[in-house]
């Protein structure tokens, strides 16, 4: 009998215990799994950078809910920056994103940008490495700009267009009075690497990362364009070493949809302040060769605003005019439908 | 090497990631991308050498499996399968499924261990070689790739090239692929990144038959009946020795290339197979090279896109992109360093290609009577529990609705083609080229300043060219001859 009383005094208590639990974490932050947009696809180097603070966070135990990654890729990262700023701002929904939320707005393929999110930390910068094919006539940078501006819009510049690789070339470029390339779509690294080894593009920008890894495969940097030296390639010379005024590197943000409250940005900036103090952390990011900056507060804000100005100097040239394929498709497909109507009406 | 595959727990996630992928492809609506990108997060936690060899035993169960539902129910689990569905299921339909099982199975092996062997072999220099395509190079590439589509499939050519033409059309909502520009997006961001791969496929291949069915009418899939061996005597395989051989090196080659991936593989293999064929008449109706040469060359394809990915960290199919970001986030780094810096990495990738074939055969032949009765499960069972596989599939990709709603969009459309007896294959070609040769065409313009002469300079643009040319006029006088 003294048992049964006890067995249910316990469960009782416990019953007490466990609906504290419940009220307290109604009103606390994080009170359900706090979800990352990665407007990228898994894999790919933003997803590979979250999941390095997933990761540290979930070993370190630094948060009560676990941290989920939802991948939402597409048009250059604008289909997942647009789903974080719809989402509830209670929090629980966060976007990582580079300068991609910068050049997307510039170029005009999303008509939001930073001004529609709450900046909560800059977590990384990497910089951007100017390469050349390893048999390349130009023995350094200033050799390849002054060929530009003898020839303009004959060296052509393997990027990505609208993205922040293709912006990287433009600052370059705007770098020394009358540099002119001919920019043309490569896509991603790797493919840039194939064109730059095949000699289909004369030069392109790897991040330090994909320098790193594709090195050894035949192409030479030229310079860095980072405003000192990266430690980890301390004889390759900065873009304004050599005489062209240019600076651009990548920087990963992490935004909470407009209206998220100051205290609940302040938990997740704390967070991530702490899984950035993480050893883990601090090897991964340096394995990426990924400088492990850690802004926040006002000077996050004075950054964004600046990184925002910077873009308004850039004029986006288009001189090639391509042909309109969707026309042409649509009217190939007219025509196809009437031979098959004809053929039809003859059976 | 060996050393490596006498770990029982090696094997066991060989055995693991070969049978989950076979399942998964055997089922339409899941697609081996998915798998592969799903099981990525739960190989953080293991060692680098086990979670490669489990997402690459995965990638060569999911492209094998296909076949199965492709010839049972005419339905391609993955979209590598298409082209089996051709021959599979009419020799299915006719009384003998295990035959055309057995024939899937054991070419895709052949092609498996074929493909496996240059990927052993030429990894380095073949992987150099590819990087002599330039955009120009590629474009002429795909405009051969689509003159062999006027030969696919049993309707009429204008049917072939609108099917194929209205693939096309469909790829161009969304963002330029070159210049990244939006068209005819109606203002609607979901529209921004177009209509994706997947729920297309799903919708078109999965939904569409089912709503075929529903609504009656229709030419049924018939129940296939036949309790005949799965076993192919040596004596069999004799006669498709160089269909074999000829479609595992076509595969392979066409696995190299970055962004062409195993269904195209297949229908070069097919198509040629089809030309070089003295049966040619029979393919579209249950021939036996049509299967052999489907099967191998999607299995080639395999080992065709590891060789760029390890050689050079270039993918060369979509889940080679993913493994990509699996060798990084394991703190390995693609190239050829690796080869220096982690040869057990390497080794490890390579020896599963080859294990996992022969795992890959061995369960299929093992359950080929089992997996026989697929097809006997009733449609009120099977059709709901599809339909959801689908509608999870095509929202998990992204976790988008909208892609959900596509995907029931194109369903209907495909149910519409089908009765309008406009061949599907040739639709989801046109699809998944268009962008491919967009991008590269405009790229290759903007490089030459809008010049179009270096298609016709560029040795290799000119001999793709000369060659779709030849098979257009080949296909004329065949046409000719039979008129």
């Amino acid at each position: 009998m003294v048992r049964f009383l006890r067995a249910i005094l316990i469960f009782q208590l416990a019953g007490i215990v466990f609906s504290n639990l419940c009220l307290s974490s109604e009103d606390t932050f994080p009170s359900k799994p706090i979800t990352v947009i990665v407007p990228f696809a898994a894999g790919g180097g933003s997803d590979v950078f979250v999941r390095i603070f997933q990761d540290s966070i979930r070993r370190n135990k630094l948060c009560p809910q676990p941290i989920v990654v939802k991948n939402i890729s597409g048009a250059g990262g604008t289909i997942g920056s647009r789903t974080a700023r719809e989402a509830e701002p209670d929090g629980h929904t966060i976007l990582c994103l580079h300068d991609g939320i910068y050049t997307a707005q510039h170029y005009g393929n999303a008509d939001w940008g930073p001004a529609d999110f709450e900046p909560i930390a800059a977590t990384g910068q990497s910089g951007v490495v100017i390469a050349v094919s390893e048999n390349s006539p130009f023995p350094s940078l200033t050799e390849l700009i002054d060929e530009s501006i003898l020839r303009p819009y004959q060296l052509v510049f393997g990027t990505n267009l609208g993205a922040p690789n293709h912006y990287s070339a433009m600052f370059l470029q705007k770098g020394k009075e009358g540099s002119k390339f001919r920019f043309t779509q490569t896509g991603g690294g790797a493919k840039r690497l194939a064109q730059l080894k095949g000699g289909h593009v004369d030069v392109t920008g790897f991040s330090i990362s994909e320098y790193e890894q594709f090195k050894a495969a035949g192409i030479r940097a030229l310079a860095v364009m980072s405003e000192e030296r990266e430690p980890a390639y301390p004889n390759l010379p900065t873009a304004k070493e050599q005489g062209v005024n240019a600076e651009h590197g990548l920087m990963q943000f992490w935004w909470a949809p407009r209206g998220t409250p100051p205290d609940r940005i302040a938990y997740l900036e704390n967070l991530l302040r702490r899984a950035m103090n993480t050893e883990t952390i601090r090897e991964r990011l340096d394995f990426l060769h990924i400088n492990p900056l850690f802004i926040v507060g006002d000077e996050l804000k004075k950054t964004v605003e600046q990184r925002s100005a910077n873009l308004n100097g850039i004029i986006i040239e288009k001189p090639t005019s391509l042909p309109p394929l969707h026309w042409l498709v649509l009217g190939m497909t007219i025509i196809c439908g009437a031979f098959v109507l004809m053929e039809r009406k003859k059976a | 090497m060996i050393a490596l595959f006498s770990d029982p727990l090696i094997l066991g996630l060989v055995l693991l990631g070969t049978t989950l992928g076979i399942t998964v492809g055997g089922i339409p609506g899941l697609t081996g991308t998915m798998l592969i990108a799903l099981t990525l997060p739960f190989t953080f936690s293991m060692q680098p050498v086990e979670g490669l060899v489990l997402l690459v035993a995965m990638y060569v169960g999911a492209v094998s499996g296909g076949l199965i539902s492709a010839t049972l129910l005419r339905m391609p689990g993955t979209p590598a399968a298409v082209m089996t569905t051709l021959d599979g299921y009419p020799m299915a339909n006719s009384g003998r499924p295990g035959r055309a099982l057995g024939l899937g199975m054991g070419a895709s092996l052949v092609g498996g261990i074929i493909s496996w062997f240059a990927l052993w072999q030429l990894s380095e220099p073949m992987a150099d070689w590819s990087t002599k395509l330039g955009p120009f190079e590629l474009f002429s590439l795909v405009i051969l790739a689509l003159a062999l589509l006027a030969g696919v499939g049993e309707s009429t050519r204008a049917r072939g090239l609108l099917a194929g033409s209205l693939g096309v059309l469909v790829a161009m909502p969304g963002m330029h692929p070159a210049t990244g520009e939006l068209r005819w997006t109606m203002e609607f961001t979901s529209m921004n990144e177009g209509f994706r791969l997947i729920p297309v496929l799903i919708g078109m291949f999965a939904i569409g038959k089912i709503l075929d069915d529903i609504l009656g009418k229709a030419e049924k899939v018939e129940k296939v009946t036949g309790k005949d061996s799965a076993w192919i005597p040596l004596s069999d395989w004799k006669k498709h020795f160089v269909n074999l051989i000829r479609s595992s090196g076509i595969g392979t080659l066409i696995g190299i290339l970055p962004g062409v991936g195993a269904n195209i593989g297949s229908l070069a293999a097919y198509v040629t197979a089809k030309r070089a064929s003295k049966n040619a008449d029979e393919f579209g109706k249950g021939s036996e090279e049509g299967i052999v040469a489907s099967e191998s060359a999607n299995n080639a394809t395999v080992g065709g896109a590891l060789i760029p990915l390890i050689a050079l960290g270039i993918p060369g199919s979509v889940i080679g992109a993913v493994l990509l970001g699996a060798l990084i986030v394991h703190g390995l780094q693609p190239g050829p360093l690796l080869f220096r810096q982690n040869p057990e990495a390497v080794h490890a990738i390579i020896g599963t290609v080859l294990v996992a074939n022969l795992m890959m055969f061995l369960i299929m032949l093992i359950c080929a009577r089992w997996m026989a009765k697929l097809s006997l499960i009733p449609k009120n069972i099977l059709f709901p529990a599809v339909t959801l596989c689908c509608v999870w599939g095509a929202y998990a990709l992204n976790g988008l609705w909208f892609d959900v709603i596509v995907m029931f969009v194109f369903g209907l459309l495909g149910c519409l083609m089908e009765r309008s007896k406009l061949p599907l294959a040739a639709f989801v070609i046109g699809f998944v080229l268009a962008p491919v040769a967009e991008e590269n065409l405009c790229a290759g313009l903007m490089a030459s300043g809008g010049s179009y002469i270096p298609l016709l300079t560029r040795p290799i643009s000119l001999c793709l060219l000369v060659l779709a040319g030849c098979l257009l006029l080949w296909k004329k006088k065949e046409s000719a001859n039979k008129a």
